[in-house]
């Protein structure tokens, strides 16, 4: 199935710009939100990676932030729809809460996911794609080298500061 | 769910149990078993025990967490 | 078909990674792919309301076990120094 194939890429790049886009907007490479992100950073950092880009990684670890908020809400999409996805973005929300995060960036980026894994649908994509392509963006960031991803991700920090 | 799905899955039930026998490091003991409980989640969705599924992913953090508790008191730090 | 199978892909490798790494702290974000891979299983195997919840239920447990997992490391290094 080509059109399979080409769909899970284009939209694997989509969610990576959603989330990446959001986290750097809230700031989550900052300071470590918990002193387990501190931690991972830290870590990070002495296997040759950059602070700033581990601090984001350990966000991503420690609490549930954009990049969670996008899986949910495609996966809400994906079985019932733009209420599925708002949905989703509630238990994001209640998420954050447990584990004491103010929660800002997981429930906007799950609203944002819904609208636009929602228009996606609407040309023609299909949502289960959108499932797919968020868990290869996160293993593009978490999952293949520490070291180059943390050093990609203080790049986009310093050049958004 | 095909077989295949479900070998690479049942595999993830090996490798997180390998893990926690071999590793020595307490840490690396809880960070293993959670790529225990990870494993079973899929055969449980796959039955559509959906209840069972919530309950276990609620019950297997708070353990964790009690396990937790208990060591630090022990004084087991890296 | 092919969704599944690259969900379940990613979840071994990760799995494989998680144990292999060496470094206590640089397992767990290769323990959050594996919970992000598991995650979006679940709602492809059974497409229903309620697995929604279920997913977002286990995301939200290992995310707590993974914060308390670093939490605990941190504190305690600093104790006994």
């Amino acid at each position: 199935m080509p059109s399979e194939l080409l769909e899970i890429p284009l939209a694997a790049v989509v969610c990576w710009v959603n989330f990446v886009t959001i986290d750097l907007f809230f700031g989550l490479p900052r300071e470590g939100g918990v002193s387990g992100a501190t931690a991972i950073a830290q870590e990070v950092e002495a296997g040759g990676g950059d602070l700033k880009g581990g601090t984001m990684m350990g966000n991503i670890v420690s609490s549930p932030d954009a990049s969670a908020g996008t899986l949910l809400a495609s996966c809400g999409v994906a079985v019932a729809g733009v209420p599925g996805g708002l949905f989703a973005a509630l238990l994001v929300y209640i998420g954050n809460r447990i584990c004491y995060d103010p929660g800002y960036a997981g429930t906007t980026g799950a609203v944002t996911a819904t609208f636009i894994v929602y228009a996606f649908t609407l040309a023609g994509f299909s949502a289960t794609s959108f499932i797919v392509g968020m868990v290869v963006a996160i293993l593009t960031i978490q999952g293949l080298s520490h070291r180059h991803a943390s050093r990609l991700l203080g790049r986009l920090w310093k050049w958004r500061t | 769910m095909n077989e295949l799905v479900m070998a690479v899955f049942g595999a993830m039930l090996l490798i997180g149990a390998i893990g926690t026998v071999r590793s020595h490091d307490p840490f690396d003991k809880l960070i293993s078993l959670g790529v225990l409980v990870a494993g079973v989640m899929p055969f449980l969705a796959d039955r559509g025990y959906l209840d069972v599924l919530a309950a276990t992913a609620l019950i297997a953090p708070l353990s964790t967490i009690f396990i937790l508790m208990a060591m630090r008191r022990e004084g087991h730090g890296p | 078909m092919i969704e599944l199978l690259l969900c379940a892909g990613i979840a071994g490798y990760a799995a494989l990674r998680v144990v292999l790494e060496r470094n206590t702290m640089r397992k767990l974000p290769f323990l959050n792919v594996v919970s992000f891979a598991v995650a979006g299983a679940i709602v492809l195997i059974v497409p229903h309301p309620l697995a929604v919840l279920a997913a977002a239920a286990y995301f939200v447990g290992s995310t707590l076990e993974s914060n308390a997992i670093a939490s605990t490391w941190a504190g305690g290094g600093k104790k006994d120094e």
